[in-house]
C-alpha cells in the first residue's frame, strides 16, 4: 500500500459535489483529512490517501479531470 | 550555544524538535523555528552587533544554527540607500532602496537563505545538498555548496535555455535537466526529497533555509539608524519573504533593539502569476493555485507554500498588495536605471511598479518612510528589456561623424 499527502483546491463550482467520496468508492483509496477550509468561492482540503499507487494515481486524474486542482502540499518546488 | 527551543508548526502550534522535519504529522502544516528569545535578549545587543563584521550573521544569535556560521561568510549587508531622485519622480519625500542586487557571492538574496540552509545541513550531517530552480536559488545553491564542498544537485526544467544555467554550471554541480511540464518537475522534485538522504534546500530544511530571509530585515533596522521603516514593499514568489521580513521586525521589537514596529507590508506580483494579491485583494483565506504568465519569471510561483501567510501577515499590518504587467515591469526597471543607477532584474522592475502605483492609489502616504526591497541582479535578465532599450548610435571613425551626430542631438 502506498500513501500520498495532497492539497486539493475546489473551484465554487465543484464544492458542493461529493468528488472525494466518490474518489474513494470509485478507486479503492482511503482518505484522512487533515486540514480543510471552504470560502463562498472556493474550497481547500488536506489529506493523506492511501491505496495501491495505482489507484492513486487514478484517483487524483479522476479529481484532476472534474476541475479540482491537486497540487503537492509543499507547494511549487521550482523556485 | 544554540537559541533554537525546536520546531513548531504554524496551523496547529505542534512542538517538534530541531532536526530534518518540515510538515506537521498532524495537519500537514508547514513547521518553523522557534527561539528561546529570553536567552538571547540577555546577549544580544546593538553594541554586540555593532562590534562584529558587516555581514548578515553579526544577527547569528536569531539564526537556526547550533554552533558557528561556516557559509555566507561574506553575504550581506548590502546597501541601504537613500533613493532621492526616484523619490522625486514617485513624489514622496524619504525612500529608500535595499538592494540586494549586490548580495554576495550570486548577486541575489537567495544567497542569504542558502547561506543559513547550508550551516544548518552540514550540521544536520548532509554532503549533499539539492534545489528545483530556473534561476537565483540554483545559482547561489551551485556557488555556496563549491565554496563548502558539499555536493550540489540542481534540478530544471528541460526547456530552460542554457543561458539560464550558465550561472549555476560554472560551479560545477550536476545539474538534472527534467523532461516534463512545470507541474511533473515539482512533483518529481517532491517526491526525489522524500526518498534521498540530501538537503533539499527549499524542502525538507526549509523551516531552517528560510529564517535566512530575516537578515534582510534586520539590516534595514539597523541601517535605518535601529527603527523599522513605516511601509516596505516586498516581491512575492512563493510568500515567505513577506512573513520572513515581518518576524525579523518583531523578534527586533521584542528584544528591544527598536521602538514598537509599525510597519505596513506590502506584497508585489507579476500580472498572471499573483495567486497572493488575488487573496489578500479578497481576504480570502485560500490561495487559488495559477498557471503562471508573468516576464517576472524568478516571481512565477502558481502554489506558493506561504502564501496564506503572506497574506495573513499584508493584512495584519494594515499593508496591501498589486500586481505589475509585463510593460510596467519593463518601465519600472528602467526608471530604477535612470534614476538610482541600480539595474534589477525583472522582480525588482514588479517592486518599483507597484511601490508607484501604491502611492498613485495613496495606499502609501508621500511623507513617511519607504523601503523598496530589491532583490535580483538585471544582469541575469537582460532578455528582458534588450528590446525595450534605443540601439547605440553608429557612427564613422572619424570627428567629422561623430560632431554631425553631435550637432543634430543638440
Amino acid at each position: 500500500m502506498a500513501k500520498k499527502v495532497v492539497k486539493l483546491t475546489f473551484p465554487q463550482r465543484l464544492i458542493k459535489q461529493p468528488l472525494t467520496f466518490q474518489m474513494a468508492k470509485k478507486y479503492n483509496v482511503m482518505p484522512n483529512i487533515r486540514r480543510a477550509k471552504v470560502t463562498e468561492t472556493v474550497g481547500e482540503l488536506v489529506l493523506e490517501l492511501e491505496g495501491r499507487q495505482k489507484d492513486l494515481e487514478k484517483g487524483l486524474e479522476f479529481l484532476s479531470k472534474k476541475g479540482v486542482i491537486v497540487e503537492p502540499i509543499v507547494g511549487d518546488i521550482v523556485e | 550555544m544554540s537559541y533554537i527551543k525546536g520546531l513548531k508548526c504554524r496551523e496547529c502550534h505542534r512542538h517538534y524538535p530541531k532536526e530534518v522535519l518540515f510538515v506537521c504529522e498532524y495537519c500537514f502544516g508547514s513547521l518553523e523555528v522557534d527561539y528561546d528569545y529570553e536567552a538571547i535578549k540577555k546577549v544580544l545587543t546593538k553594541e554586540k552587533i555593532l562590534s562584529r563584521p558587516k555581514n548578515m550573521w553579526r544577527y547569528k544569535e536569531l539564526l537556526p544554527l547550533e554552533g558557528e556560521p561556516t557559509d555566507g561568510l561574506n553575504t550581506g549587508f548590502t546597501p541601504l540607500i537613500r533613493a532621492n531622485n526616484l523619490a522625486k519622480v514617485l513624489g514622496v519625500k524619504e525612500l529608500y532602496i535595499k538592494d540586494d542586487s549586490v548580495n554576495h557571492p550570486t548577486l541575489s538574496f537567495k544567497d542569504r537563505v542558502v547561506a543559513v540552509a547550508l550551516s544548518r545541513a552540514k550540521e544536520l550531517g548532509f554532503r549533499t545538498v539539492a534545489c528545483a530552480s530556473t534561476g537565483n536559488l540554483a545559482n547561489s545553491v551551485s556557488a555556496q555548496a563549491a565554496m563548502a564542498g558539499l555536493r550540489a544537485y540542481i534540478f530544471i526544467p528541460a526547456d530552460l535555455e542554457l543561458g539560464k544555467v550558465i550561472a549555476s554550471l560554472i560551479y560545477a554541480p550536476t545539474v538534472v535537466a527534467v523532461e516534463g511540464n512545470y507541474d511533473e518537475v515539482n512533483r518529481l522534485c517532491s517526491e526525489i526529497a522524500s526518498k534521498y538522504k540530501w538537503a533539499f534546500v527549499n524542502i525538507n530544511i526549509r523551516p531552517y533555509y528560510a529564517e535566512g530571509s530575516k537578515t534582510y530585515a534586520y539590516e534595514i533596522a539597523e541601517q535605518l539608524n535601529w527603527r523599522a521603516p513605516l511601509h516596505i514593499v516586498v516581491p512575492s514568489a512563493g510568500g515567505s519573504l513577506i512573513t520572513k521580513i515581518w518576524k525579523g521586525l518583531k523578534e527586533f521589537e521584542k528584544l528591544g533593539l527598536i521602538p514598537e514596529v509599525k510597519t505596513k507590508v506590502y506584497c508585489a506580483q507579476g500580472k498572471g502569476s499573483s495567486p497572493i494579491v488575488t487573496a489578500i485583494k479578497e481576504n480570502s483565506d485560500i490561495i487559488k493555485p495559477v498557471k503562471p504568465k508573468t516576464i517576472a519569471k524568478s516571481l512565477a510561483i502558481g502554489n506558493p507554500a506561504d502564501g496564506y501567510y503572506a497574506k495573513d501577515t499584508v493584512l495584519q499590518s494594515g499593508g496591501w498588495a498589486e500586481e505589475a504587467s509585463d510593460e510596467e515591469i519593463v518601465e519600472a526597471i528602467k526608471l530604477l536605471a535612470s534614476t538610482e543607477g541600480i539595474f534589477t532584474e525583472t522582480a525588482g522592475g514588479v517592486t518599483v511598479a507597484v511601490t508607484k502605483k501604491l502611492i498613485e492609489q495613496k495606499r502609501i502616504p508621500p511623507d513617511e518612510s519607504i523601503v523598496i526591497s530589491i532583490t535580483g541582479n538585471g544582469l541575469k535578465t537582460q532578455e528582458a528589456v534588450y528590446e525595450k532599450l534605443p540601439k547605440p548610435i553608429k557612427i564613422k571613425p572619424t570627428l567629422s561623424s561623430f560632431e554631425e551626430y553631435h550637432r543634430k542631438e543638440q
